[in-house]
C-alpha cells in the first residue's frame, strides 16, 4: 500500500509542479479531489503535560471537602463559571464556557490512566501509548487508530488516498502518540517548512537534499527524508504566508494559538488532515499555584482561549471537527506545604465538537470525603481515558477499538458522541 | 613536511577505503537497523574508522587537529589525557571566554552586576542599597526608573478601569511618531556614535528611560554593531546590563557554553559536562534566579566533578541552590518541624503568618531516586518518595532571589526517624541526607542505571546487555568514579564493533556543534547557533521536565528536523548566520574543478567519507546553481569571479553538512 501511495503521490506532485501557474484555489481544488477524507474523520488532541490541577479546573464547589482541603488555593464559589449546579470552570476559562453553554463542549471528571504510576515521564509516556503499566509499546494510541481505519478499509476493499499531512504534531518532535506505522509529521511553524531558504530560490537546493536522502542507504534518514520532501511541496501549494485566518477567530497570544492556528490552517487546507496533536507544558504546579487568580488562571485563560479561537476560525469547519484534551494525571486533592499540590490520579478531560453532545459533566463522579480518596490523598479514577478517547476515535476514524487500545476494558462508553 | 606526508597518507587511505567498500557496508547497515542480537556481518573498524569513531563518540566532533592528534599519540594515550583536563592547555577556549567576564562570577556577584528583577524591586522597595560603583549604580538607577514607570502604568490602570480617558504621560507611548520625535531620536544616536568607546558608554548610562527608549527604537541593525566598538569586555558587559541584565545573563551563559563546546581542548570533561547536566537537570525559566544559579552550577558543580567519583557529583547537586530551587526542595518544611510549629502557634492566636503553612514538597525526593540515581524500576515505594522527603528538610538555601548560599535549617527539619527502602534513618539532621545519599549512590540499581544511560550516550540507541553489565560493574568496583567506567567502556569490544560506527543520531547540540568544529568556523558571537537550538526543539538549559533532553534517534528524527538541520547546513556554510564565517577556500585550497573541490570539502567535513549518491546528489546541485558559461559568453571580471567561486565552495559545503551522513556519529 505504501509503495502504491507513494507512486501516487509523485504523480499528484507533478500535477503540482505543472500546475504552480493555477491561482490557489484551484490547486487546492485539485488536492481535495484526490485527497480529502470523509467530513468528520478529524481529531485534533492537546495534551496538557505535567499534570493539570484537574479539581481547580473543573471545580466541583458543592464539594465541602474541596474548600477544607484547599484553604489557600480553592476557587471560591462565587468566582467559578457555572457548569451544572455541581461543577464549575475555573474563572479563566470564559472561552470553553461558552462553548460549554453552546451544547459543543463536553466535560468527562475524575477521567485517568489505571496505571498507578507517579512519574510523569511514565505516566506520560503511558498515557500516549495507549497500553499504561506496559513499556515494550512502541507506538501511540492516535498512531493505531489510524491503522485500524485502514484495516477497516481494507476489510471493505475500500480505497482512501493519503497525503504526508494525514498525521501532524504541531511542535518541534514527533509524540510518542503519533509514533508508528503511519507516516506523521512533525512541524514547528508551517512557514517555515521550506529547505534552503524562504523564498522562490528555495527550489534547487530542496531537490538537491531530496535525491540525497531519498537514495540513501541509511533507512531512518531515507524514510524520514521522503516524507520531508513531500510534505515541502504540498504545503508550498497551499501559499502558508498568506493565510488568514476567519476574522471571528481573535485567537490570544500564546503557543498554543499559534499551534492551532497551523491546525486550522491545514484542516481549511484540504490537505488530508486527519490527526493533529499539539501541547502545552507549565501544568506542573508543586509551588504557589495560585487559586482564581495566580499561575494556573494564567496557563489556564491561555489554554481556554486558545481552545476558542481555534474553533472560531474553522467557522463551518468546526462541524467535522473533534477536538480532546488530557494531561498525563491530575494533583493531590489537598494542596501542598508550598501553596501547590502534588502528583495525584483523576483528572479532567475536555471533548469539543460539532458532533459532541456538550453541555454536560459525564463520568462518574467518586467524592472527595476523606474516606474517598485514593490513597488518602487522591481523586479516584472512575473512567478510564481510553472509554473517552476510544469513544471519540470510533465516531471519527472508526476502526476495531481492540486494536488501538489492547488489553483495554472499555464498556459501553459515556455516551458524549452523536451518531 | 609531516603534515603532507600525513595528509597525502590520510587522504590515500581513506581513497582506499572509499574505493574498496562503501562506507555502509551492507553488513553494518544491516546490523544497525536491528537489535545488536545477530553477530556482527561487517568487518572490524579500520585504524583511521576507530581515530574518527573516538572522535565522534568522546569529543564534539572531528577536526583536523584533533585527528592528527589521535593519529599522533595512539587512542589510549589520547583517552587517557583527555581523563586528565587540567594537565591540557586551553589558552585558547580561555582566550575567547574573556568575552563573558560576568560568568566568573559566584551566584550573588552576578546577581548585583547583571541585577534581576528581584534585586531591582528591593533596590527599588529601598530594602537594598544601591551599589557603590558609580557605573553600577547608573544602571541601577535605570531599571529602577523602568520598574517604577510599570508600577504606575498599572496602578493606574486599576483605578482607570471603565474609564474611556485615553492613557497620559511620556509613559503610554503612543504608536504614531511624529517627525520632531524621530529628528530628535535620529540626532541622539549619530551623536552618541561619534563618541569614543569610554564616552560612549557614560552618555548612554546616563540616559534616562525615555531617552533611552528613543535611542533603542530608532538603532538600526549595523549601528547596535557600531554601539560596541572599541569597548573592552566589562564595558560592553555593563551596556548588555543597562539594556536588559536577565537577557545579558542568559546570553552569556549560553554563549559561554557553545565556545567551550566547539574549541575546547578538553572535549571530552565538556561532553561530560554536557551529560552531567542533563542528567541533573535545571531549567533557565524555573524563576528569575536560574540562569544565575546555573552558571555557578555548571561551572563549580557540575564540570570540577564531571570526570569523578558520582557520590561527589550527586552531593553537590544536592547541595546546589540550582538544583533545591528547580526542584522546590528548599522551601519545603516538615510538617512537625519547629517552623511548622510556630507558624502554626502564630495562626491559632489570629497573628498573621507569613504564607500559607508551609509542609512539605516531594518534587525532589521523587527525581533523586527516578531520574538520578535509582531508576523508575529502582524499587522505591511512594512511601519512600515521602520519607525522603521528610529527610530532606531543612536542605535550603539563604536569600534565594539575593543569590545566597546552601544552608540547612534545622528549623524546617522534620524531627523523628525515616525509613527508606528498608533502611531506618534515626533523627540526625543534615546527616540523614548525606547518609541517604551514600545509600543511593552505591545502590546496585543507580550502578546499572548510570552505567546504561552511559552506554546509550556512548555506544548505541541499544547498547548490548554484556557492555551494560561490564560498566556497571566497573561503577561498583570503583566506588563510583566515572573515569573508571569510561575507561572501561572504552576498553571494551563492543565499543569499537562495527555495528556501533556511525550508530548514533547527532542531537540538535551535537549536529550544530559538529557542524562548527568540522567547518573550522570562527565564531567571534555564538548567539546564532544558541537560536538555532531554539528551532531545533533544544534549547540549551531549556528541558523543563526533570528527565532532560532524550539521547536516542527515535527521539530527534523527524521530518521538522530535517528540515531545520537542512537550512541550517545551508546557513551555515553561506556565512548567514550573524557574524559566523567560514573559510572554505582554505579547505579547497588549489583546487579548481568542482570534483577536486568537493573532495576537498569531503575529506574535511566527512573524513569517513560520504555515499556515491551524496557525493553525486552534491555536484549536481552545483552543477544545477552554476551551470557552465555558454561558448562565448564573456569571462566574468576578478571580483564576480571570486564570489562566485566562494558561492560555489559554499554550495558544496552546504549539501556535505545537510546529508544523511553527517546526521550521524
Amino acid at each position: 500500500m505504501r509503495d502504491g501511495r507513494r507512486v501516487f503521490l509523485r504523480n499528484g506532485a507533478l500535477l503540482l509542479a505543472g500546475t504552480a501557474a493555477l491561482p490557489g484555489f484551484l490547486t487546492r481544488a485539485v488536492m481535495a479531489a484526490t485527497a480529502a477524507p470523509a467530513k468528520g474523520k478529524r481529531l485534533v488532541v492537546i495534551f496538557q503535560r505535567g499534570a493539570a490541577d484537574g479539581l481547580n479546573v473543573v471545580v466541583p464547589y458543592a464539594e465541602p471537602n474541596y474548600y477544607a482541603m484547599r484553604p489557600g488555593i480553592a476557587i471560591p464559589k462565587d468566582k467559578v463559571l457555572e457548569l451544572d449546579g455541581f461543577f464549575g470552570l475555573h474563572p479563566a476559562m470564559g472561552g470553553l464556557k461558552e462553548l460549554y453553554d453552546a451544547g459543543h463542549l463536553a466535560v468527562v471528571h475524575a477521567a485517568g490512566s489505571p496505571d498507578p504510576t507517579r512519574s510523569h515521564f511514565d505516566a506520560q509516556d503511558f498515557m500516549e501509548s495507549g497500553t499504561p503499566g506496559l513499556k515494550s509499546t512502541a507506538d501511540g494510541w492516535l498512531n493505531r487508530a489510524m491503522q485500524a481505519e485502514d484495516a477497516a478499509l481494507a476489510a471493505k476493499k475500500g480505497q482512501q488516498a493519503r497525503t504526508a499531512f494525514r498525521a501532524v504534531a504541531l511542535g518541534p518532535e514527533l509524540p510518542r502518540t503519533l509514533m508508528g506505522k503511519v507516516p506523521a509529521l512533525a512541524i514547528s511553524n508551517l512557514q517555515e517548512f521550506v529547505v534552503g531558504g524562504r523564498g522562490p530560490n528555495a527550489a534547487p537546493v530542496s531537490s538537491a537534499f531530496e535525491s540525497m536522502y531519498g537514495e540513501s542507504g541509511d533507512r531512518l534518514l531515507h524514510a524520514t527524508g521522503d516524507s520531508t520532501f513531500e510534505a515541502i511541496r504540498m504545503l508550498r501549494a497551499t501559499d502558508p504566508a498568506h493565510y488568514q485566518p476567519n476574522a471571528a477567530a481573535n485567537y490570544p497570544n500564546n503557543g498554543l494559538a499559534r499551534n492551532l492556528m497551523q491546525v486550522a490552517q491545514l484542516l481549511k487546507a484540504d490537505l488530508g488532515l486527519e490527526a493533529a496533536f499539539t501541547d502545552m507544558g507549565g501544568w506542573d504546579t508543586h509551588q504557589n499555584q495560585g487559586g482564581a487568580q495566580g499561575q494556573l488562571a494564567d496557563r489556564l485563560r491561555e489554554f481556554s482561549d486558545a481552545i476558542a479561537g481555534f474553533w472560531r476560525d474553522l467557522g463551518d469547519e468546526a462541524e467535522h471537527v473533534t477536538l480532546v484534551t488530557m494531561s498525563e494525571f491530575g494533583r493531590t486533592a489537598r494542596q501542598n506545604g508550598t501553596g501547590g499540590t502534588d502528583h495525584g490520579r483523576a483528572n479532567a478531560m475536555f471533548v469539543l465538537g460539532g458532533r459532541v453532545k456538550g453541555g454536560k459533566v459525564y463520568g462518574r463522579w467518586p467524592g472527595l470525603a476523606d474516606e474517598q480518596l485514593n490513597e488518602g490523598r487522591d481523586l479516584v479514577i472512575t473512567t478510564d481515558y481510553r472509554a473517552v478517547v476510544g469513544e471519540v476515535v470510533s465516531r471519527t476514524l472508526g476502526g476495531d477499538l481492540k486494536a488501538v487500545f489492547p488489553g483495554a476494558r472499555l464498556g459501553a462508553g459515556l455516551g458524549m458522541m452523536k451518531g | 613536511m609531516r603534515m603532507v606526508r600525513y595528509r597525502s597518507r590520510l587522504a590515500g587511505l581513506l581513497c582506499a577505503v572509499l574505493i574498496s567498500q562503501p562506507l555502509l557496508s551492507p553488513g553494518v547497515a544491516e546490523a544497525r537497523g536491528k537489535a545488536a542480537k545477530e553477530p556482527a556481518k561487517a568487518p572490524a573498524l579500520s585504524s583511521d574508522q576507530r581515530i574518527l569513531h573516538l572522535l565522534d563518540r568522546l569529543s564534539f566532533g572531528p577536526t583536523p587537529e584533533s585527528i592528527a592528534a589521535v593519529r599522533k599519540m595512539g587512542l589510549y594515550r589520547w583517552f587517557e589525557e583527555q581523563l586528565d583536563p587540567e594537565e591540557i592547555d586551553d589558552m585558547g577556549l580561555e582566550t575567547r571566554l574573556k568575552s563573558y567576564p560576568a560568568m566568573d562570577l559566584p551566584a550573588d556577584e552576578l546577581l548585583t552586576r547583571l541585577p534581576s528583577g528581584a534585586v531591582i524591586r528591593q533596590v527599588a522597595d529601598g530594602k537594598l542599597p544601591m551599589p557603590d560603583d558609580a557605573q553600577l549604580a547608573r544602571i541601577y538607577r535605570h531599571r529602577v526608573d523602568i520598574y517604577q514607570d510599570k508600577q504606575e502604568k498599572k496602578a493606574a490602570e486599576k483605578t482607570d478601569a471603565g474609564m474611556m480617558m485615553p492613557a497620559t504621560g511620556p509613559a503610554a507611548v503612543v504608536p504614531t511618531v511624529s517627525p520632531a520625535r524621530l529628528t530628535y531620536g535620529e540626532l541622539l544616536v549619530k551623536s552618541v556614535l561619534g563618541l569614543g568607546p569610554d564616552e560612549r558608554l557614560e552618555r548612554v548610562l546616563g540616559m534616562g528611560p525615555h531617552a533611552y527608549e528613543e535611542f533603542r527604537s530608532v538603532l538600526k541593525g549595523a549601528q547596535r554593531e557600531h554601539l560596541m566598538d572599541g569597548m573592552t569586555e566589562d564595558q560592553r558587559e555593563l551596556l548588555a546590563s543597562f539594556d536588559n541584565p536577565g537577557k545579558a545573563v542568559t546570553e552569556e551563559l549560553m554563549g559561554q557554553r557553545l565556545l567551550r563546546d566547539v574549541y575546547s581542548e578538553r572535549q571530552l570533561l565538556e561532553v561530560m559536562t554536557g551529560f552531567w547536566m542533563n542528567h541533573f537537570n535545571v531549567y533557565l525559566k524555573k524563576n528569575e534566579e536560574a540562569p544565575y544559579y546555573i552558571a555557578s552550577y555548571e561551572r563549580d558543580t557540575i564540570r570540577p566533578m564531571a570526570l569523578g567519583r558520582f557520590e561527589d557529583l550527586l552531593v553537590a547537586t544536592a547541595k546546589s541552590p540550582a538544583m533545591l530551587t528547580y526542584l522546590d526542595n528548599a522551601t519545603s518544611t516538615g510538617p512537625d518541624s519547629a517552623a511548622a510549629e510556630s507558624h502554626a502557634r502564630r495562626q491559632a492566636l489570629g497573628k498573621e503568618a507569613k504564607g500559607p503553612l508551609p509542609g512539605l514538597n516531594e518534587n525532589y525526593a521523587r527525581e533523586l531516586m527516578e531520574l538520578h540515581t535509582l531508576g523508575v524500576n529502582g524499587g522505591y515505594t511512594q512511601k519512600d518518595v515521602t520519607e525522603v522527603a521528610r529527610i530532606f528538610t531543612g536542605w535550603t538555601v539563604d536569600h534565594a532571589a539575593l543569590g545566597g548560599e546552601f544552608r540547612f535549617d534545622e528549623t524546617r527539619h522534620e524531627p523523628g526517624e525515616k525509613t527508606v527502602l528498608g533502611h531506618k534513618f534515626k533523627e540526625q539532621g543534615q546527616k540523614e541526607g548525606l547518609k541517604l545519599l551514600h545509600m543511593l549512590a552505591t545502590s546496585p540499581s543507580t550502578a546499572r542505571f548510570i552505567a546504561t544511560k552511559l552506554a546509550v550516550a556512548f555506544v548505541s540507541d541499544t547498547p548490548p546487555e554484556a557492555l551494560v553489565a561490564r560498566m556497571a560493574h566497573s561503577f561498583e568496583d570503583n566506588d563510583g568514579d566515572i573515569s573508571a567506567v569510561l575507561r572501561t567502556m572504552v576498553h571494551s569490544p563492543e565499543f569499537w564493533a562495527p555495528e556501533a560506527y556511525q550508530a548514533k543520531v547527532k542531537t540538535p547540540l551535537e549536529y550544530v556543534v559538529s557542524a562548527a568544529r568540522a567547518s573550522g568556523a570562527e565564531i567571534p558571537d555564538p548567539q546564532p547557533l544558541a537560536n538555532q537550538l531554539n528551532q531545533m526543539g533544544m534549547p540549551l538549559y531549556g528541558s523543563m521536565p526533570p528527565t532532560g533532553y532524550p539521547a536516542k534517534a527515535e527521539d530527534w528524527v523527524s521530518t521538522g528536523a530535517l528540515v531545520e538541520r537542512m537550512n541550517f547546513a545551508v546557513a551555515l556554510a553561506g556565512n548567514r548566520l550573524g557574524k559566523i564565517r567560514t573559510d572554505w577556500a582554505a579547505v579547497t585550497g588549489a583546487a579548481t574543478d568542482p570534483a577536486a573541490e568537493e573532495l576537498a570539502l569531503e575529506q574535511r567535513l566527512l573524513p569517513g567519507g560520504v555515499s556515491e549518491k551524496t557525493r553525486a546528489a552534491t555536484l549536481d546541485e552545483l552543477g544545477a546553481q552554476f551551470p557552465a558559461p555558454a561558448a562565448g559568453a564573456r569571462p566574468l571580471n576578478e571580483n564576480r569571479q571570486a564570489a562566485r567561486a566562494a558561492q560555489e565552495r559554499a554550495v558544496l559545503a552546504g549539501m556535505l553538512i545537510g546529508s544523511p551522513e553527517f546526521q550521524r556519529r
